[in-house]
């Protein structure tokens, strides 16, 4: 039994820092542009394709710190990349939702190119770090280095948002964006930024949680999906409300999976989403935004 | 009352819209499709287009359900393959007759249909897209992990159907009964636009504000066209399983619904022949001429999809359709129209009287020491207010001493902390706006609900349309004078001042006796004003209407009102007649400058 409890709690704590870390990467965009990037999940499996490339297997320790930085940056360039299309419709249009379908559009190609060139087999990863035992069970090391991993982007998010002018800027956008702009910030470059931040952050959990991720041409939505859960049960554009919601979320999943089967898995998340939406929508940590009439 | 300017009310030379010309294109192509490779025995062409134009079908239905009534739901395929497994398990595994299968399937979608509602009445936008594509992901995985009930991975063979066998006219049964399918949902999406549900649904998508200050409930619009859609998208799936012959999960995954969604979108949201266009450029194109690269038919999907975005942001039919109306703009669509004109024209013989003593007069609106804070902000601090019938009741004081707050109040649109509001001696304290509504309440917003995609007609017609609770009755002359003269005009080029006329007229038109104006003369030259303070006599005295005046231009308030409350930060510092209020030294300060009788 707490041979069970503890596989739960340890694996369910690491999945649920990859739906956090993600939940974090929505916020930056979502702040920033009132986007949601629904092509992030696969900007996460990219970074875990990265890892595979990169990687020799087994990996040595000196190369994977090296491939880190490098992983991520490739994953953040094309996210800014991606960015730049998502942002270009907006700036002359009254049409403003364009980004759904263009950031849609964007995570149906990258999963097709991903198809077409690695076919429908997940890859493998095999982990830099040996295995540790929590309660006598053997657990892969990416799950504890994702939850660092969510400790420091937290962190470092929150050092951001608060101490930096670049961060503030950001957050002003996020309070009122004509405001934002009228008092001079270029509210198009520091949305570009945002989208930079959010592949810093996809980037580098892809290639940290590689060896337990699901890499394959069809995972991509399912993470978006978990990852936007956590971002709503947390509170839309609430880092803390990610932080607490991502874990909780990861270990449900995990009791899911347990108790009636990995099938169910996405069906209860989104049981999870539908309740949450229905009884409060504004999420854990979230504000209610006064309305305008 | 000044009639020299005459109104031109020339018959415009082009369409508002070009619905009739598409609807007609429309038609002739699905019927086209479908009969004309049966007729000639190809039977793969036969297959393939009326697999297309089941899929038109269930696309026009997205249109409607995306665009006219506002649902960002990208999840259809899966209430698509509700139909489809449903009929496949009655027929397939149970050996029901295939019309128990329609039944059943088309039921089982409907439900499909209330729990996306459910969402939907609390969330929007991008919240209410996730879910629905969340659905539309898990549904398949569903089908496989229940493999006891639906054959799992391996799908369900059907018998073959009467309908498939041809006819001595040369076509199969199925082939008529599909071409019919969508064709009648063509005839739905351009007629429903041109009834009063298709028009509410329209103003709930646009302005749920609005909509409820017209008596409509926003929630009851979502709820019947996630229903309506739905039922008719589980009935087009019940037709799938006797085209392929075969229901397997894949047929329904995730790539379904991005295709009902992206054909609308591609084709262009909103215009008949969108999705029509959009299921030949994004499903046809990809499985029939590139069939050879099935591989990239996903990639297709995606990259056809950011292109449209990019080059036409309004889709390829509305694109042209935007290029069409431009070219047909006529010099007097150029913001010279005078709605207030038009109207005040009608309205030759007016004598102003004077209003009745108080005593003689009901109580129609009355807040009783209501209270509303947001935050630490007091915006309605212990108000006592009393609108008596067919008064003029001026509401002034600076920005921010809860004027608009007030109104919104009465309109339910937010609720007061503590205290009680009444209208008509019903107690509205806890009330659903679009009831407050029908009590006979009707209001204007600072910033004015007008709808581009509506004719000017068309934007004062929802006034009529909030006509709740009335018999139907004939349009009186001058109302259809309007119509006539306004039907063809684009709402799009009305400038501001006269937006915020439409509006006034709307609420006129929606028969409310008690009307609550936000700033209505804002944007109006001196001109026009003297001429709205004449429409404001016209509609206390002659039509008997009871009317709360939220406005900045005090010579007018004092020239119009018949009674004047000051607010100053959220109380209520004077009240009373207008000459006695100007010599209360509460309100002094605020006509600094300026003389008042």
């Amino acid at each position: 039994m707490s041979y069970e409890l503890a596989i739960i709690l340890v694996r369910g704590l690491g999945l649920g820092s990859i739906f956090a870390l993600l939940a974090m990467s929505f916020n930056v965009v979502h702040s920033s542009s009132g986007i949601l990037n629904f092509a992030q999940g696969n900007f996460l499996v990219l970074g875990g394709f990265a890892a595979a490339f990169l990687l020799a297997s087994p990996p040595d320790m000196a190369m994977w710190w090296i491939m880190l930085p490098v992983a991520t940056i490739i994953v953040a360039a094309l996210l800014s990349f991606h960015g730049w299309i998502t942002l270009l419709p907006l700036r002359n249009s009254t049409e403003q939702d364009s980004w759904m379908i263009s950031t849609m559009a964007v995570s149906i190609m990258i999963g097709a190119g991903l198809l077409i060139t690695q076919g429908p087999f997940a890859q493998t990863v095999q982990s830099a770090f040996a295995s540790f035992r929590v309660m006598g069970t053997r657990t892969p090391a990416p799950y504890a280095l994702c939850f660092v991993l969510m400790i420091a982007w937290f962190l470092w998010l929150k050092w951001f948002h608060a101490r930096t002018l670049t961060g503030l800027a950001i957050s002003a956008i996020s309070q009122d964006m004509e405001a934002a702009r009228a008092a001079g910030l270029r509210v198009r470059r520091l949305q570009l930024l945002a989208f930079t931040i959010s592949g810093l952050v996809v980037g580098s959990t892809g290639f940290v949680a590689a060896p337990v991720l699901s890499i394959s041409a069809d995972s991509g939505f399912r993470y978006v999906l978990n990852g936007f859960i956590a971002a709503v049960v947390g509170g839309m554009g609430s880092n803390t409300g990610a932080v607490i919601a991502g874990p909780l979320l990861g270990i449900i999943a995990m009791v899911a999976t347990y108790q009636v089967g990995g099938e169910y898995q996405n069906f209860v998340s989104l049981l999870i989403l539908v309740l949450i939406l229905m009884f409060r929508p504004q999420g854990l940590f979230g504000r209610t935004a006064a309305r305008r009439v | 009352m000044a009639q020299a300017q005459a109104i031109t009310m020339t018959k415009p030379s082009g369409n508002l819209t070009s619905d009739k010309l598409q609807f007609w294109l429309g038609l002739l192509i699905i019927f086209g499709t479908v009969l004309i490779p049966d007729f000639m025995g190809n039977q793969y062409y036969t297959h393939t287009f009326q697999l297309v134009n089941l899929y038109i079908g269930v696309a026009i239905l997205q249109n409607i359900l995306f665009v006219d009534a506002g649902q960002v739901a990208f999840g259809m395929g899966a209430i698509f393959g509700l139909g489809a497994y449903v009929a496949g398990i009655a027929t397939g595994m149970h050996g029901l007759s295939y019309e128990w299968g329609i039944v059943l399937g088309t039921l089982a979608a409907t439900l499909g249909g209330v729990l996306f509602a459910l969402p939907a009445l609390r969330v929007q936008h991008f919240h209410l897209g996730f879910v629905t594509l969340a659905a539309a992901m898990v549904f398949p995985e569903m089908l496989v992990a229940m493999n006891k009930y639906t054959n799992g991975i391996n799908g369900i063979p059907m018998p073959t159907s009467a309908l498939t066998q041809r006819l001595p006219i040369g076509l199969a049964p199925l082939s008529l009964v599909i071409a019919a399918f969508s064709g009648l949902m063509l005839v739905l999406h351009v007629r429903m636009r041109r009834t009063k549900l298709g028009r509410r649904m329209m103003v709930a998508a646009a302005s749920p504000e609005a909509a409820q200050s017209l008596g409509t409930s926003p929630g009851a619009m979502r709820s019947i066209a996630f229903i309506l859609v739905s039922a008719l998208t589980g009935l087009a799936g019940t037709l799938y399983p006797p085209i392929v012959g075969f229901v397997s999960p894949s047929a329904f995954n995730l790539d379904l619904s991005i295709l009902f969604f992206f054909a609308v979108v591609v084709g262009g949201r909103g215009q008949p022949l969108g999705p029509i266009l959009g299921v030949y450029i994004l499903y046809l194109v990809p499985n029939v001429l590139l069939v050879q690269f099935v591989n990239f038919r996903l990639m297709a999907y995606g990259a056809v999809a950011l292109a449209a975005m990019l080059a036409f942001p309004d889709g390829i039919i509305g694109s042209l359709e935007i290029w069409r109306r431009k070219r047909q703009l006529r010099p007097e669509d150029d913001g010279a129209l005078r709605v207030d004109r038009i109207i005040a024209n009608a309205e030759t013989e007016f004598t102003d009287k004077p209003l009745a003593p108080d005593a003689e007069r009901p109580v129609l609106v009355e807040v009783h020491d209501g209270r509303k804070s947001f935050g630490n902000v007091r915006a309605i601090d212990g108000v006592n207010l009393t609108v008596r019938q067919g008064e003029i009741h001026g509401l002034v004081g600076a920005n921010g001493s809860g004027k608009t707050s007030l109104l919104n109040v009465l309109s339910g649109l937010s609720r007061l902390d503590s205290g009680s509001l009444s209208v008509k001696g019903r107690d509205i304290t806890r009330m659903a706006p679009h009831r407050i509504a029908r009590l006979g309440l009707g209001r204007t917003f600072q910033a004015p609900r007008i709808f581009p995609a509506l004719s000017i007609w068309g934007n004062l017609e929802i006034g009529i349309d909030g006509r709740y609770d009335k018999a139907e009755e004939a349009l009186p002359v001058r109302v259809q004078a309007l119509k006539e003269a306004l039907s063809d005009r684009s709402a799009e080029y009305l400038p501001h001042g006269q937006r915020r006329i439409v509006e006034v007229m709307r609420v006129v038109l929606k028969e409310a006796d008690i009307l609550m104006l936000d700033e209505p003369a804002a944007g109006l030259s001196p001109e026009e004003r003297a001429e709205f303070s004449h429409l404001l006599r016209v509609l206390s005295r002659q039509m008997g209407k009871t009317i709360i005046l939220v406005e900045h231009d005090l010579d007018l308030v004092w020239g119009v009102a018949d009674k004047i409350t000051v607010l100053d930060f959220g109380r209520v510092v004077a009240s009373g007649d207008p000459a006695e209020v100007a010599t209360m030294k509460e309100v002094h300060h605020m006509f600094v400058g300026k003389k008042h009788a």
